[in-house]
């Protein structure tokens, strides 16, 4: 969810369309990390609310020393964190949307398409992780946030955090073993044999 | 070299979250190892498809943008409304001082200064002085 710096500058400086397109250009993705984190369509929809209404108030603030998507991956992260203090989980593994890669695909290498083909399968995988596991793993794994950042986010410390990481892997690991009859260690395998480092 | 056992908690670690003694003994153990070479590079390809979803999305339910939209649309309308009531509000006070501390002055002007009520009732004034009398005591009342 990439944005053009110009856009978010028209934003801040209160075009109104600019604000609208950076929404339609973003909530996908919000959407997306705050399901992810919260478990749960309603709750994300809401999360996704919340998101918004938090980035007209603090757009402003804004100093593009980071990158938008990771300014507003950070925004979901802490709403979605606040939201599940205030909310007991109501989430049921049948509810998760299996997502569907809206980007327009470039021609990418086959080692790429590999990894997107598998991060579709995981995603039922992630969803089906006890709550503590699956939100270190998808801040951690899939959004890229610091072991810090992590435990800031959630109330942890980097101890705890590095503890849930691993447990999560290792069971994310086992369990797409399982279903996919050992892939992942047969490409890993495949890989080597290539004679590429991994 | 470190043991299977030793090294196993190590290989689901991304590089940047060992230490340098781990990151180390790690590798040498997977450079000799093939079962836990085979696991780290599993390791290593879940760690690409984990971020490989970042670029996954999911369609929200219908409506969901609109809300959003509405939402934001409202939160504006509702930031700017009170701070145009409150400079409105603050601008209609100035002006209503201004005017009315002008109309005091003007009747301030219009009128002669008015004279105490003791004044026009013919009474002394409350601050006109005595004359200065012989008080008499004893003393003076022997002398005389």
């Amino acid at each position: 969810m990439e944005v053009d710096r110009e856009l978010v500058e028209a934003a801040q400086a209160g075009d109104r369309w600019a604000l609208e397109e950076l929404v339609r250009r973003t909530h996908r993705g919000v959407y997306t990390c705050a399901l992810r984190l919260v478990g749960n369509p309603d709750d994300a929809a809401d999360v996704t609310q919340d998101v918004y209404l938090r980035v007209v108030r603090k757009l402003g603030g804004f100093r593009h020393e980071a990158s938008f998507s990771t300014w507003l991956n950070r925004v979901t992260t802490n709403v979605a964190m606040s939201t599940l203090k205030r909310r007991t989980r109501r989430f049921a593994v049948e509810g998760a949307a299996v997502p569907a890669d809206t980007r327009d695909p470039a021609p990418e290498p086959s080692e790429r398409a590999e990894a997107v083909a598998l991060a579709r399968r995981l995603e039922l995988l992630v969803a089906e992780l006890p709550e503590g596991q699956r939100q270190v793993l998808v801040l951690r794994d899939v959004y890229g946030q610091s072991t810090e950042e992590v435990a800031n986010a959630m109330g942890l410390t980097p101890g705890a955090v590095k503890v849930r990481l691993f447990r999560a892997r290792e069971r994310l690991k086992a369990e797409l073993e399982a279903a996919e009859g050992g892939q992942v260690v047969a490409l890993a395998g495949r890989r080597r044999a290539t004679g590429r480092r991994s | 070299m470190m043991s299977c056992h030793s090294i196993r908690p190590l290989l689901p670690a991304r590089a940047e979250e060992l230490t340098l003694f781990e990151a180390r003994a790690r590798a040498e153990h997977v450079a000799t190892c093939t079962r836990c070479a085979t696991e780290a590079a599993a390791y290593s390809r879940l760690g690409q498809a984990l971020a490989a979803m970042a670029n996954l999305e999911v369609e929200p339910a219908d409506g969901t943008l609109e809300q959003v939209l509405v939402a934001i649309g409202r939160r504006r309308t509702a930031v700017t409304t009170p701070r145009v009531l409150a400079a409105a509000g603050a601008s209609g006070a100035l002006l209503a001082t201004v005017v009315v501390a002008r109309a005091v002055h003007h009747r301030r002007q219009a009128r002669p200064a008015r004279r105490p009520a003791r004044a026009r009732s013919g009474l002394p004034s409350r601050r006109l002085r005595l004359p200065s009398l012989p008080v008499p005591t004893p003393a003076l009342a022997r002398a005389k």
